[in-house]
């Protein structure tokens, strides 16, 4: 099963997932036409920017067990077990905002939904492009993401990935080494231009 | 192996059902006082409202104790424990043996005084019948009084200002929800209670009640009197342990668990609404009655109970709450006492109507009170749950800009 996979330390904040997440949860999958629906599609991505500027996308992590899974009231949060994905049913949601009292990470939004009953005011978050996946196409904030900060893949492949990087970098013979230095100077310019203007 | 569960509430639930996952055959009997299928009681006020039908409270299959192979016991109070023995007393002569007891007996609600309680139409609000109780009056009533703003006071008069009634709230504090939000938070709710039509009482209380057999009026602790023709008592509740023996369990104001949801008595747990641990944001034992609480509490104690040691991390109170165009989440310390090494961080944007205060203990944060742009709160919890020490800029926290990644470096 393949699953999304954030390296945040290669997010440059361009914010296009959160364009593509809410394109490809609109009625008709194009940007330009999603702007004249209402409501308007909104994203579940939310790339967030650090203490200094970086970015961050910040998406659901379909945890396990899943606190907002638990402790939800009316029983409208599930686990689809083929995608691995934590989803919310929008008919039975309360809008009680527990699962965002719940979730450590902040990733749940409340509005009205064009896939939920018109005028409710729901919780929605990501679903894994569930929709999608079962066309065979990667997740949308994948699929437009430039800078590899999100890769959709088999756990296991990018875990013995991350293994071996991290392997190489830790033996006392071997050089420092950065992973994504474009990245880094990047993100150290961003934190200097802000260091330079608060003093 | 005969595990017998006290209580057919979520904690109850949630720990049959952690049995079941790791214990296929063992006996599981649940004795339950309320005799529908398990059901979400913080929802019961949506039925009152009319928001949702009662037949959406249910949290479970119509058919869960057939499923899970459960031996349900409904309609019944458990009236002994017998420590020694390793029975539970049901219903005057019918022993149960356990060889693991949970009890998640929950709570009721905290009774008052005052004359003239034996009237007509005076509630409580914590089951799913009492409500049932309440949509019969409706009708035929105009004049609402609630007692008590807390959580549930405040769910009562929420729902029946939507059913078109005058409803007065009285509380006996300064302002509503006081054991949940600080004052600020407490002023900003009261205002926006009364500007959408609650008549709010604040410093006073209900001493006797009259009426010709239902209740036609109140008569207040300051002489004055309101006419009602039905009233709600939410003044909190407490844990509900009449069965439980003293000399053997240890008893604070609820039945005493450690970090495996065991009692001071061999092979028996609790959880829920109706035991105390440790809260990390207190540091010291709590009775946290929540929801989030007893469903965590109740799955630890069923895997305990099924011979795995899995501790928690201790309890934390936290409650979201949206009171018409307010938005409330809050955990913790949320009125540190003056002078005692909290350090607290507050900003307050009256053109949004955002309130958001960090309280600190150290590098620890202790206690949050948001009052809209509550998306961030369960970043907030968290780090106070896992005592994760916070470096991140106060200023950065405050911002409605803050987002998971300012914690991080």
């Amino acid at each position: 099963m393949k699953e999304v996979v954030v390296h945040p330390e290669r997010c440059v904040g361009c914010m296009q997932c959160m364009i593509a997440c809410a394109t490809a949860h609109s009625k008709a999958k194009s940007l330009f036409a999603a702007t004249l629906e209402s409501p308007l599609p909104k994203p579940r991505v939310h790339v967030g920017v650090g203490q200094y500027d970086e970015g961050f996308p910040n998406r659901c992590r379909h945890c396990d067990p899943a606190p907002c899974l638990l402790a939800c009231l009316p029983g409208a949060i599930s686990r689809d077990l083929s995608t691995n994905t934590v989803l919310i049913d929008p008919d039975r949601c309360i809008n009680c905002a527990t699962c965002a009292m719940v979730c450590p990470f902040g990733v749940l939004r409340y509005h009205e939904e064009g896939s939920a009953p018109p005028g409710k005011t729901v919780a929605v978050k990501c679903d894994n492009c569930i929709g999608r996946q079962e066309a065979g196409l990667a997740p949308a904030c994948v699929e437009v993401c430039k800078s590899g900060a999100l890769t959709f893949e088999e756990l296991s492949e990018a875990m013995r990935r991350k293994t071996n990087e991290i392997s190489r970098t830790v033996s006392v013979a071997a050089e420092p080494q950065d992973l994504s230095p474009g990245f880094s100077l990047l993100n150290t310019m961003k934190k200097s231009l802000i260091q330079v203007r608060t003093g | 192996m005969a595990y017998v569960i006290i209580g057919n509430g979520v904690a109850g639930v949630s720990a049959a059902e952690s049995i079941r996952q790791l214990d296929r055959d063992g006996r599981i009997v649940m004795i339950g006082d309320e005799t529908e299928i398990p059901y979400c009681r913080p929802m019961i006020s949506l039925v009152l409202e009319g928001a949702i039908p009662a037949d959406r409270l249910t949290m479970r299959a119509d058919n869960f104790y057939e499923t899970m192979g459960i031996e349900p016991v409904l309609g019944r109070r458990v009236d002994a424990i017998d420590v020694a023995q390793k029975t539970v007393r049901v219903g005057g002569d019918t022993e149960i043996p356990y060889t693991k007891l949970l009890i998640a007996s929950g709570a009721d609600p905290r009774p008052i005084t005052a004359d003239g309680l034996n009237l007509k139409n005076i509630f409580f609000m914590r089951t799913q019948a009492q409500v049932r109780d309440m949509l019969q009056v409706l009708p035929d009533a105009r004049r609402a009084l609630v007692l008590g703003g807390g959580l549930v006071g405040f769910k009562a008069a929420y729902g029946l200002l939507r059913r078109g009634l005058n409803v007065t709230m009285l509380i006996r504090s300064g302002y509503p929800l006081s054991m949940q939000a600080d004052e600020t938070a407490g002023g900003i709710i009261l205002q926006e209670l009364r500007r959408k039509g609650l008549d709010v009482k604040v410093g006073t209380e209900a001493v006797a009640f009259g009426g010709n057999g239902a209740v036609r009026e109140a008569h207040l602790f300051d002489g004055d009197r309101t006419p009602c023709d039905m009233v709600v008592i939410g003044k909190g509740v407490l844990p509900a342990l009449s069965f439980v023996p003293r000399e053997r369990i240890e008893i604070d104001l609820g039945i005493v668990i450690d970090r495996h949801m065991r009692t001071s008595a061999e092979d028996v747990y609790a959880a829920g609404d109706v035991a105390e641990g440790v809260d990390v944001a207190r540091k010291t034992r709590w009775v946290n009655a929540i929801w989030p609480e007893a469903v965590t509490q109740g799955r630890l104690a069923g895997i305990n109970m099924a011979g795995r040691p899995v501790s928690g991390e201790g309890s934390l109170g936290r409650n979201v709450i949206r009171i018409f165009d307010l938005d409330i989440l809050t955990g913790g310390v949320v009125t540190p006492p003056d002078n005692d090494g909290y350090d607290v961080f507050q900003t307050f944007d009256g053109s949004r109507n955002t309130y958001r205060k960090l309280v600190f203990q150290g590098d620890r944060l202790v206690g949050v009170v948001l009052v809209n742009d509550i998306e961030q709160g369960g970043v907030f919890l968290s780090v106070m749950s896992s005592k994760t020490p916070v470096t991140a800029s106060r200023e950065g926290l405050l911002s409605r800009k803050f987002n998971y990644k300012q914690l991080l470096k």
